[in-house]
């Protein structure tokens, strides 16, 4: 069963998240352990694994942009058994420009960054943050509705459009982690910390 | 995450940091990325033009740890192989010599996709020089 089965909803990237809510607490309740005490075991665990997939399925779609990332991974899986090939392309010029800030920040980080350096750092996050912003609402938005009103010939187009706006945001998202780290400012909440 | 002590002796020690200048003949640069998270790998090979065996390689890897040690065993595997040889590093062998945890495989594949990266450009560059195999042409 998918997130959306999960759910009972078509496989759509527009979902009401409040009515998204009120579905995921009126099935949490009738799933909870304090339920189905006394039932025979093999019921209380299956409901104890549908409670899991419950919580597995809300987290990722009451998120719009983890929706769009897990449409991708399933659209993904039929492509590849349909045997299509998968493709993990971003934009070669952002990659170049990624690595050319990751560099730059490198080489002022070694020299020891002054109050000059601090403001060149800050405004090129900033201004890489924007764009970070820009990619989800463009995620959340646009791409979204054009995958909900598209039609299986354009699937494909769209799903690439998704895909690398996904990858531009992730590339952008470690940059603007990274140069926050250098500048000493900790900002929880912007990106996730991915690296271990 | 517990990282092995190769990974973690690559990543205190990484081996051959850096990029080729400009003008230097015989280097095919790879630049790719991991989309899922976002970090960023340059793997350089400098190529002996007249015998196809690379004789150096560098890179500079901004990502986690498991990439940059992936990208410095990529580095110390490369030399002394030919372009064709070079072509038969495969993810699974960094996974394995490094013992990476699942977790940490498309931090090898990012690996790979520089080593393809590079060789690919290299062929490029140096197209009118080579054979099919991307080895130099012998000139009679
Ligand atoms: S976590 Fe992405 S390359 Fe290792």
């Amino acid at each position: 069963m998918n997130h959306f089965e999960v759910f009972g909803l078509p496989r759509k990237l527009g979902i009401d998240t409040a009515e998204l809510q009120r579905t995921f607490y009126e099935l949490s309740r009738i799933l909870h352990p304090d339920f189905h005490q006394g039932a025979p075991p093999a019921e209380q665990a299956s409901a104890l694994e549908a409670s899991a997939r419950l919580n597995a399925a809300y987290r990722t779609l009451r998120d719009p942009i983890a929706r769009v990332e897990y449409l991708v991974r399933l659209e993904e899986g039929r492509a590849t058994r349909e045997g299509a090939a998968a493709t993990r392309e971003a934009p070669p010029e952002l990659l170049a420009e990624m690595f050319e800030i990751q560099e730059a920040l490198a080489e002022a980080k070694a020299g020891g960054l002054d109050a000059d350096g601090r403001r060149r750092l800050a405004a090129e996050r900033d201004r890489l943050l924007a764009r970070h912003r820009e990619e989800e609402l463009r995620l959340a938005g646009p791409l979204s509705a054009a995958w909900d009103a598209g039609d299986a010939g354009e699937r494909p187009r769209l799903l690439d459009a998704c895909k690398r706006a996904l990858a531009t945001r992730a590339y952008l998202g470690t940059v603007v982690e990274d140069l926050t780290e250098a500048l000493g400012e900790s900002q929880e909440g912007h990106v996730t910390h991915r690296r271990h | 995450m517990a990282y092995s002590d190769k990974v973690v002796d690559h990543y205190n020690n990484p081996r051959n940091v850096g990029s080729f200048g400009k003008e230097t003949p015989g280097v095919g640069t790879g630049l790719v990325g991991a989309p899922e998270c976002g970090d960023v790998m340059k793997l350089q090979i400098r190529v002996n033009l007249d015998t196809g065996v690379i004789e150096d390689a560098k890179f500079k890897t901004f990502g986690c740890g498991s990439a940059i040690a992936s990208s410095s065993l990529a580095t110390e595997w490369l030399k002394g192989k030919t372009v064709d040889e070079a072509a038969k590093i495969k993810n699974t062998d960094i996974v394995n010599e490094l013992r990476l945890p699942p977790v940490k495989i498309h931090c090898s594949v990012l690996a790979e996709d520089a080593i393809r990266a590079a060789l690919a450009d290299y062929r490029d560059r140096y197209a009118d020089k080579l054979d099919g195999a991307g080895a130099p042409v012998a000139s009679a």
